[in-house]
């Protein structure tokens, strides 16, 4: 194992045990915004597999974080277990991913960017105005699973079954990538038409990707509903899409783990800034235009600059 | 339906698209010419009614105002595209969209600052204040207006780009630019003239949507996946495709609204997704790889 | 010298009896010094920003006027932007709730953040007095003994013009409501004294939430033959739709009514001469000449640079009141949560809204009336002049079981 490459590995432990053992030094609403950043971490993990890996700029990812959301505000009231919780919601949101999917993939740039939007924006209308989903207030009361008989509904329980989850998705996302299949994606993003003379059926990479992270987001859907007992239909606007958006490029696009610290600033910036100023909307757009300005990477780039560790 | 309402109702359309017209024409032109990707378009929409609101305060004259607007927004336009745009050029969509989306946050909080947040509206001018009866249908005689004052600019619109030198150059310039620049052409100052043409026609379009419509800080955000729509409906980068795109969607509104209830939030979206999936470059647009 | 001592064994032992008697009230006293926190939960970001700001200024005022203290304590406010939306909002009172400790919550606007908020708030046991966001289920099926509110719910200023609008104007009558659960609750209100009173639904339509071009609902209304129209309309939509109505003529054939906020103070100067006429039912106006009102008008105008207050300032007033006076009530004591909502239950004074007082069934306002008003130019511009209202206005209350 080179330098490099330890350090990187140390620093990942450490921050991950920082993470893990944070209930026992902070507050609670602390832990719950490190509690949230994980969760939108995930969605814009996944989202970053579409962007950074596969070249596929989807403004409609919230599509599939917001059918996770109601699959699992749906079921788990009736089944209070880690199928409703888990399996139920990334299963649902691959099969809408599957569908949207298929159909999108037929165009590309700005044309599947807009296609992929006008999904999400039509689940949002429906959702909004379907009184079995809730209407415009959303579906509320929803009780945490039980995990392997155990309750989670304490801050502290939560945060370790949060903190598993959020591992393994980071960890299979990191294997995808790795893999021949991650190395396909990447032959795609780089030259289309390349992959597709040699023969890949470059179609159904892209849709693949497609379900890999659309099951995803509803995982971390699933998990936001989990999280707050609660859901509403702007988990499918286009602007939920487009903060994850913005949480993979402020990370670093194509960095994967990026997607946590973008996650991560975002939600700093919007919720800690706004308890001090009344100017945190200028403070967070001029945040946005310097780093693209000084930080092209994001913040993983720039982490990458300051260290001296290559890509 | 009897005749009459059939009538009021394609009346209404064209209006509604017209207005779409000239909200989308700036966006097209940027995205299309320059290839870059300007979600704060929705934003020089916004300066646009707020400068128009501030002329209108300073000097009462409506007229004064339409003419005026623009500009400001067009400067705004210069300094944007020479300070935040130009190093982005070579680096792809998605550090334009991180930057165009933080212009949008700055742009609304500084109207909010200066402003304030109270919902605002500019005043239909004494003139057109009237309904007129067309054929059995009534309409403001404002809509007529704009209907007419959109035509006519898509008209002028096409002229310029067609068959002036400087369309010619601007052509030339996006079809490549390094040829152009080679030919001796400042290639730098034809995409800030675009950028800043662009955006000088989404703030017109805030000042003439103004009598109809209201202004308050986040009115962008409203206005920008309407024009987006249109914009990929038509074909990124094509005039014709604009105006074709904004009356489709105009009168699909319209009928939908006034035929199926329940259904206007899906409308526009079901428009766009029929169309692409049945041609992938928007109906007038570049066919692609 | 017996003497002496005496006096002053005696003074010492009535001394040390008086401080041993006092003892657990200075005690308390010293752990009630800690200041009384308010939390608040509003927009101050957004177009709603400006009903944050109505709602937060009029309580200022009202704190103010006790300069901020009450029973001996010293009242904080902590205000959180909630954005106008429920994932911020759910954060925001989470922090006020756990990281702050709030003693008591107020707010928010969007009844969708409500709705997420009631769950937290039951379950916490925080005391939550609603001062805007009107969802009918906080006052039915989600009631809970630690919300109240002093806003209004979405029926309220609706079931009355029903049969107003059927008795006083005309029982031909189009009825328009953005479409969403609020909206359609709302007209559902309306609809209950209208239709009784022998009225016609002569059409009914829901166009989108935050739609700019009203022209084909128009075109349809002008085409029904309504003689009226009745609007439930917010925000942007209330000013777009009201000044086309102006711009396509209807206003003169087909009188427009609707609910409170087609016309308040937050649209109004943006509607211009456009909203002459309408006619609207709501709990408050300005204009209002009870002596509680003009002082809070005149009070409110001086202290915000003229700024005239509208029904989200009453409804800030009424809440601080609320406030001011339970906290009173108990001598400031928090700690005692029961006692509290008890004070609170039991809270009634003069509103610039009239008598206002608490339904023990629903904990939600009665309101003392609805005002019927006219847009009309008077001293100082375009202002809502009422002229007929309708009398004690409670909310059904349907499904809500509050423990007595």
């Amino acid at each position: 194992m080179t330098g490099p490459v330890l350090a990187r590995a140390a620093a990942l432990i450490v921050l991950t045990a920082a993470v893990a053992l944070f209930p026992l030094a902070a507050g609670t609403y602390p832990v719950k915004l490190l509690q949230e950043i994980l969760i939108w971490g995930i969605f814009a993990m996944s989202l970053d597999l579409l962007m950074g890996f596969a070249g596929m700029v989807s403004f409609g990812h919230s599509a599939f974080f917001g059918i996770g959301a109601y699959t699992a505000a749906l079921l788990l009231p009736k089944f209070p277990g880690l199928l409703a919780a888990l399996v139920a919601p990334a299963v649902a949101a691959g099969l809408g991913a599957l569908v949207i999917g298929f159909f999108s993939i037929r165009v590309s740039g700005v044309y599947f960017i807009m296609l992929t939007l006008a999904f999400s924006q039509m689940f949002y209308a429906v959702a909004f105005q379907n009184a079995f989903l809730g209407a415009e207030d959303g579906l509320v009361g929803i009780p945490r699973p039980a995990v392997l008989g155990m309750s989670i509904g304490s801050t502290g329980a939560f945060h370790a079954y949060l903190l598993v989850i959020a591992i393994v998705c980071a960890l299979f996302l990191w294997r995808v990538v790795r893999s021949p299949f991650g190395h396909v994606l990447r032959g795609i993003h780089e030259n289309e038409a390349r992959m597709q003379a040699v023969g890949y059926p470059v179609n159904r990479y892209k849709l693949a990707a497609f379900v890999i992270a659309g099951m995803l987001a509803g995982v971390a859907g699933s998990l936001y509903t989990q999280f707050v007992g609660s859901i509403s239909p702007s988990a499918f606007l286009w602007t939920t899409s487009g903060e994850a958006l913005l949480m993979v490029i402020i990370g670093g696009t194509g960095t994967l783990f990026g997607g946590i610290l973008g996650a991560g600033a975002f939600i700093l910036l919007q919720s800690l800034v706004s308890s001090y100023t009344e100017r945190w909307m200028l403070i967070l757009g001029l945040t946005f235009v310097l780093l693209v300005l000084f930080a092209p990477g994001g913040i993983v780039g720039a982490l990458r600059g300051r260290v001296g560790l290559r890509a | 339906m009897a005749g009459s309402d059939l009538f009021a109702q394609a009346l209404n359309g064209l209006s509604y698209g017209v207005l779409l017209f000239l909200l989308s024409v700036g966006l097209t032109l940027i995205f299309g010419m320059l290839d870059v990707v300007n979600l704060a378009h929705g934003s020089y929409y916004m300066l646009g009614a707020y400068a128009g609101l501030a002329l209108i305060a300073a000097t009462g004259n409506f007229w004064l105002a339409l003419a005026v607007a623009p500009l400001a927004v067009g400067v705004v336009g210069i300094v944007v595209e020479r300070t935040c745009l130009r190093p982005l050029y070579r680096r792809g969509p998605l550090d334009q969209v991180l930057l165009t989306f933080g212009l949008i946050y700055v742009f609304e909080d500084l109207v909010k600052w200066i402003w304030g947040g109270r919902i605002r509206s500019i005043p239909t001018p004494e003139l057109l204040a009237s309904s007129v009866n067309v054929w059995g249908a009534v309409i403001p005689s404002y809509r007529l207006f704009v209907i007419a004052f959109g035509l006519v600019m898509a008209i002028g619109l096409w002229l310029v780009i067609e068959k002036t030198r400087l369309g010619a150059i601007i052509r030339a310039g996006v079809y490549d630019s390094e040829m152009t620049a080679g030919m001796g052409i400042n290639i730098h100052r034809v995409f800030t003239l675009v950028f800043a043409f662009g955006a000088a026609l989404a703030g017109l379009s805030g000042v003439i949507a103004g009598p109809i419509q209201s202004a308050y800080p986040p009115m962008g955000a409203s206005i920008l996946i309407p024009a987006l729509i249109v914009v990929v409906v038509g074909g990124l980068g094509s005039l014709k495709g604009s105006l074709a795109g904004s009356l489709l969607i105009g009168q699909a509104e319209t009928f939908g609204k006034a035929w199926l209830p329940g259904a206007s939030m899906l409308i526009i979206y079901v428009v766009m997704a029929v169309v692409l999936l049945m041609r992938p470059q928007g109906l007038f647009g570049r066919a692609l790889k | 010298m017996a003497q002496l001592t005496r006096r002053k064994f005696l003074g010492g032992a009535s001394a040390i009896a008086a401080g041993a008697a006092a003892g657990p009230w200075v005690l308390r006293a010293h752990a009630q010094g800690a200041p009384i926190k308010i939390g608040l939960v509003l927009p101050y970001s957004g177009v709603y920003a400006v009903l944050g700001e109505s709602i937060t200024q009029a309580m200022e005022l009202v704190f103010a006027r006790e300069n901020w203290t009450v029973a001996g304590r010293k009242i904080e406010m902590i205000k959180e932007d909630d954005e106008m939306q429920p994932p911020v909002g759910i954060r925001k009172t989470e922090k006020l709730i756990e990281s702050d400790k709030v003693d008591i919550l107020t707010g928010p606007v969007h009844s969708g953040i409500l709705m997420g908020m009631r769950d937290k708030v039951h379950n916490s046991k925080t005391i939550l007095i609603v001062s805007n966001a009107g969802a009918d289920a906080i006052s039915r099926e989600r009631c809970s003994k630690w919300i109240f509110r002093t806003s209004f719910s979405n029926w309220q200023p609706n079931q009355p013009m029903g049969g107003w609008v059927a008795k006083n104007l005309t029982k031909d009558v189009f009825i328009m409501a953005p479409n969403y659960q609020a909206g359609k609750d709302q007209l559902g209100a309306f609809k209950e004294t209208f239709v009784p009173a022998g009225g016609k639904l002569v059409g009914e339509d829901y166009p989108k939430l935050g739609e700019t071009d009203y022209a084909p609902y128009l075109t349809k209304i002008r085409q029904s033959g309504a003689k009226a129209v009745y609007a439930f309309f917010s925000g942007t939509d209330a000013v777009n739709f009201v000044k086309q109505y102006d711009q396509f003529g209807l206003k003169q054939s087909i009188k427009l009514t609707g609910a409170g906020f087609l016309t308040e103070p937050d649209v109004l100067p943006a509607q211009g001469r456009s909203a002459l006429g309408v006619i609207t039912g709501h709990f408050y106006t300005p204009l209002l000449e009870n002596p509680t009102n003009v002082a809070f008008v005149r009070d409110f105008r001086a202290k915000f640079g003229g700024k005239m207050p509208d029904g989200f300032a009453c409804q800030g007033y009424d809440t601080a009141e609320t406030i001011v006076r339970a906290l009173k009530a108990v001598g400031g004591n928090t700690q005692d949560k029961e006692k509290l909502v008890a004070a609170i239950e039991a809270t009634a004074f003069e509103s610039p809204r009239g008598p206002f007082r608490f339904d023990p069934k629903t904990h939600n306002v009665i309101q003392p009336f609805i005002y019927i008003r006219e847009v009309k130019e008077v001293a100082g511009g375009l202002n809502n002049v009422p002229f007929d209202k309708v009398a004690d206005v409670r909310d059904p209350g349907t499904g809500c079981t509050l423990p007595s």
